[in-house]
């Protein structure tokens, strides 16, 4: 595959159509599908996500991006069945033709560490305090494979080392406040990989460390998935680091995919507003001194409330009252390329 | 908590050094160093205040050991016997050094040393404290287990309602409770008296089953809501749980080998700092049931106004009560690797 | 998990922060409400019927009965719990037991909740040396366990209703010393507060207007939880013989006397035994139901 990694578009089997993900093939890892999550409230239903619809190929990276509360966080947990009971799931979520919305507890618990894995935003409490890391990283090779004790302290070590944790034998009896916000986090990498899952989603797996740490990591992540064959959905807030990172970025807003393309041509041709505004909002170097920050106004909607309309219609600039009245399909409306948008950047005369 | 640490170090003795130079180097040893020196001042504390207590309060205690009937002369020679006529400090200062001396005097009962009084007395009390912890965290925590598991199910739901019952019976009229059912109606168990371990392990576990359950029942019902709630508050709110849901660990495992490792150095650091509490029961069921421990002790002597012996429980029990408390706060920093191992070590 | 030593509290309560499933939504407010209404109708119950009714009601005197009228049975008429051993109605010396260990209850955790809560709330706010000795001496305080210094205490004063208060106060201030501490370490440093010392406000001034309302709430609950523990202690004082004296009804000289007769007549220890219970139990509701109340805000 090319390094914009995205085969041919529709080989038929997928009819297209609004809401339906239509721009891989049948081989993809895992294929989302009309997605919806509600969490019962207070009294109140809040939809956290809004009929999601993208596809994984194997062994690329997509980038899941978004604000806080936007659903991406929600929608990869749901993938792994680690949502609470409060949560109502509905749609299709397909892992190798397997579904896997309404399996059984204890076939999910299978899926979960062997076929998918998942690292967590913050490394300092997602480790348990009273627990050496190397138990902690075994546990997770004796749950999906039969071996000895002894076999699987080497394997553990094994991963260790591939995470490029320093001293990684020495390091096997140590407790995770002994580490590093870094260290802590290649562990966490290490034990998400020790049963050699097809997919990883990484949810903002960087964002509690330092930049130099977050590039460190993100590379490691990047040299994992390519060696290993692993495909990988990296959660973020943070748009450039899809765009170092990323295969294909996929946007989300208000619990919805609002825009999905290869990377290269998500930034190259931004179509959908808020994308627009999000790149705006990184601050440039080339930028002079003391530029104002081009932050996005307004704040995303109360997702305990029906929308009419498109979501992101009241802090748009090119809102009109078609928008507000009727909310776009996300629908590919380029070769590979999915937005939801009644006036997309670069392709509308200004009115 | 110290977050970033320095690449692992191997831990350079510098120089040699007898025990002192070691203590100052570890930092845990330096912290229990700290915590003893911190208990001194108020073991001494104990002692004053148990003294002044039980010696200094109003009333001539020559009078009151001779009844009204007593002659001035003969409440002065006892007083002088006695050496209450001495001024406070004085007798404090030579109870203080009795203590050091390994004395605390004889009582005026029996002319017994109160030292071998108290030696025979502990033990009967420590067993049925023992017996009763047993009992308590023996239930606990399987139950505590059970209702985190499923929490507000309905194992769940009735052991709050029974446990908050349990929780507000008095020890006492719960140890009349079962006397009335166990001994009087059913004849399963005796209602009073002791036999010591080597007249018959059978027998003397028999015994002290009631006065052990008495205690027990309220500290279970206290346990056990305890560490369920550390136990939920684990499951719901701690990060490391999901991570190990993420793996695929399974809820038992998660419970078991996650978080109820996490709850228990909490709990055990409660235990030890009810012991107290735990001391102050004794008083009364050994009284209800006839054991000869150290809280009957106090009652009799208190009723023979033999001084000497109530001075000697009343430190006893402060004493006891200091040093669990320094256990609770040594186990909790012991048991937490946090504290223990420090940052780069 | 937070070291335990200061921020636990002695008795039922287990720390904040469980959820009985977030009591969320309409179900759950109307059980948070009931929480708190239920126990206190019941608590308005026994003082209304310890205090108020035997002056107004038809209720004959707890003591002097006529040893003619001794063991009558229960339902007898004039009697509806029947009478004691020296003719006493036994209706009569429950309500007045009641009376007397409430008094004593209420007397000693007044005397905590103020002396103790202030000298917590200053030692904390003051901090510095005034705080270390403070602690200490508290320390030392309740380094014994509440009812031997007391029993010690008592049987020094001699058993009576008003001994029998000081001697559970010596460990009730130091209790609500120690709870008003923590809860005022908690506040202290919050911005107000800061604030409010920094543009000089006196210190009286700052713990009634300022610490006193944030802390009040742990005070309460703790109030709640510290009456049930009183009515035991004193319980426990009087059934030793060293609390309110004979013939004068406490529950727990009631529930000594019984003692003798225990497999006789089960009654006469029973009564003031499930007496106890009731009560202690309400105010342990009460106690759960306010704490839920405030940490849910």
């Amino acid at each position: 595959m090319s390094a914009n990694g995205v085969a041919p578009t529709g080989s038929g089997e997928q009819p297209a159509g609004a809401g339906q993900a239509g721009v891989h093939p049948d081989g993809a890892l895992l294929q989302v599908t009309d997605l919806r999550v509600d969490f019962r409230q207070a009294g109140r239903v809040v939809r956290a996500v809004d009929g999601l619809s993208y596809a994984v190929p194997r062994a690329l990276t997509v980038g899941l991006i978004g604000e806080s509360g936007c659903g991406k966080t929600v929608s990869s947990r749901a993938i792994m069945g680690l949502l609470p009971d409060t949560a109502r799931v509905t749609g299709s979520i397909r892992f190798e033709d397997q579904e896997l919305i309404g399996l059984s507890e204890r076939k999910m618990r299978a899926v979960r560490g062997s076929q998918i894995a998942m690292v967590f935003q913050d490394p300092a409490r997602s480790l348990n305090p009273t627990t050496r890391i190397g138990p902690q990283i075994t546990e997770a090779i004796h749950l999906h494979a039969d071996v000895s004790k002894a076999a699987a302290h080497d394997r553990a070590v094994e991963l260790m080392e591939l995470v490029r944790l320093p001293a990684a034998r020495e390091r096997f009896r140590s407790y995770p406040h002994q580490l590093s916000g870094g260290m802590r986090q290649r562990v966490m990498i290490a034990i998400a990989l020790a049963a050699q899952p097809k997919l990883l989603i990484a949810d903002e797996a960087t964002t509690a460390l330092d930049v130099t740490t977050q590039a460190q990591i993100m590379e490691l992540l990047r040299d994992l998935q390519q060696r290993l064959g692993m495909a990988l959905i990296m959660i973020s807030h943070d748009l450039g680091l899809a765009a170092s990172f990323a295969d294909e970025v996929l946007v989300m807003y208000a619990g919805r995919a609002v825009e999905h393309a290869p990377t290269r041509k998500l930034f190259e041709h931004v179509r959908m507003p808020y994308t627009r505004a999000l790149l705006d909002a990184i601050p440039r170097l080339e930028n002079p001194p003391h530029s104002p920050l081009a932050a996005v106004p307004g704040q995303p909607p109360d997702l305990a409330h029906e929308h009419v309309g498109c979501p992101f219609s009241p802090r748009c600039t090119s809102v009109t009252a078609k928008c507000r009245e009727h909310a776009p399909p996300f629908e590919e409306q380029e070769p590979h390329h999915r937005w939801a948008c009644w006036h997309p950047c670069g392709l509308e005369k200004p009115s | 908590m110290s977050t970033a640490s320095a690449p692992l170090k191997v831990p350079v003795r510098r120089g040699r050094g007898g025990t002192l130079a070691r203590t100052a180097e570890s930092p845990t040893l330096r912290f229990i160093a700290r915590r003893l020196l911190m208990a001194i001042p108020v073991l001494w504390g104990v002692t004053l205040l148990a003294f002044a207590v039980v010696s200094h309060l109003p009333g001539n205690a020559a009078q009151e050991l001779l009844g009204i009937n007593a002659t001035p002369a003969e409440i002065h020679q006892l007083s002088v016997k006695l050496g209450v006529d001495k001024p406070f400090v004085t007798r404090y200062l030579d109870w203080l050094h009795g203590i050091f001396t390994g004395t605390l005097g004889h009582s005026l009962a029996s002319g017994q040393s109160v030292t071998s009084i108290l030696g025979s007395d502990l033990p009967v009390t420590f067993e049925l404290l023992a017996y009763a912890l047993l009992i308590s965290l023996g239930l606990a925590v399987p139950i505590a287990l059970l209702s985190a598991r499923y929490p507000n199910g309905i194992f769940d739901r009735i052991t709050m309602v029974l446990s908050m019952a349990g929780l507000s019976i008095a020890n006492y009229v719960l140890a009349l409770v079962l006397v009335y059912f166990f001994a009087v109606k059913l004849n399963w168990l005796p209602a009073l008296g002791w036999v010591p371990p080597d007249h018959g392990l059978g027998q003397n576990i028999k015994y002290l089953t009631l006065p052990a359950v008495s205690i027990a029942l309220s500290l279970l019902c206290f346990y056990a809501r305890l560490l369920r709630a550390d136990l939920i508050e684990q499951l719901q709110g701690e990060d490391y749980v999901t991570t190990a849901r993420a793996k695929g660990v399974g809820p038992w495992r998660i419970i078991l080998r996650h978080a109820l490792r996490n709850s228990t150095f909490g709990l055990i650091t409660v235990v030890a700092l009810n012991l107290g509490t735990l001391l102050g029961a004794t008083v009364v069921i050994e009284d209800i049931f006839g054991l000869p421990g150290i809280g009957h002790e106090l009652l009799s002597a208190i009723g023979y106004r033999d001084l000497p012996v109530v001075e000697g429980v009343v430190l006893v029990f402060g004493v006891l009560v200091v040093l669990s408390n320094l256990l609770a706060d040594l186990l909790y920093s012991a048991l937490d690797p946090r504290v223990r191992y420090g940052s780069a070590s | 998990m937070a070291a335990p030593a200061e921020t636990t509290v002695p008795g039922v309560l287990e720390p904040v922060g469980v959820a009985a499933a977030a009591a969320s939504g309409r179900a759950g407010r109307l059980r948070g409400a009931a929480g708190i209404w239920v126990p206190s109708v019941l608590i308005l119950l026994i003082f209304g019927l310890c205090f108020v009714w035997p002056l107004i009601g038809p209720v004959p005197s707890p003591t002097g009965g006529n040893i003619l009228n001794s063991n009558l049975p229960s339902f007898s008429p004039g009697h509806l719990l029947g009478t004691d051993a020296t003719g006493n109605d036994e209706w009569s010396r429950l309500l007045y037991g009641g009376r007397a260990s409430l008094e004593v209850a209420l007397a000693v955790n007044a005397i905590g909740i103020s002396l103790g809560g202030l000298l917590g709330a200053s030692a904390a706010y003051f901090a510095g040396w005034r705080d270390t000795v403070t602690m200490r001496i508290l320390d030392v305080l309740i380094a014994f366990p509440s009812l031997v210094l007391a029993v010690a205490i008592a049987e020094r004063l001699g058993p009576s209703e008003v001994h029998a208060i000081w001697a559970l106060s010596f460990f009730s201030v130091p209790a609500y010393a120690r709870v008003a501490r923590a809860a005022t370490l908690r506040v202290r440093d919050r911005d107000f507060i800061v604030a409010s010392r920094l543009s000089g406000t006196r210190p009286t001034t700052a713990l009634l207007r300022h610490i006193a309302p944030n802390i009040l709430p742990q005070l309460v609950t703790f109030a709640c939880l510290g009456i049930g523990i009183t009515i035991v202690l004193e319980g426990a004082l009087s059934f030793l013989g060293l609390g309110i004296p004979l013939p004068a009804p406490s529950w727990g000289n009631m529930i000594a006397q019984g003692q003798g007769i225990l497999s006789a007549a089960p009654k006469f220890t029973m009564l003031p035994s499930a007496a106890l219970f009731i009560t202690v139990i309400a105010f342990n509701l009460l106690a759960d139901g306010l704490r839920a109340r405030w940490s849910a805000q």
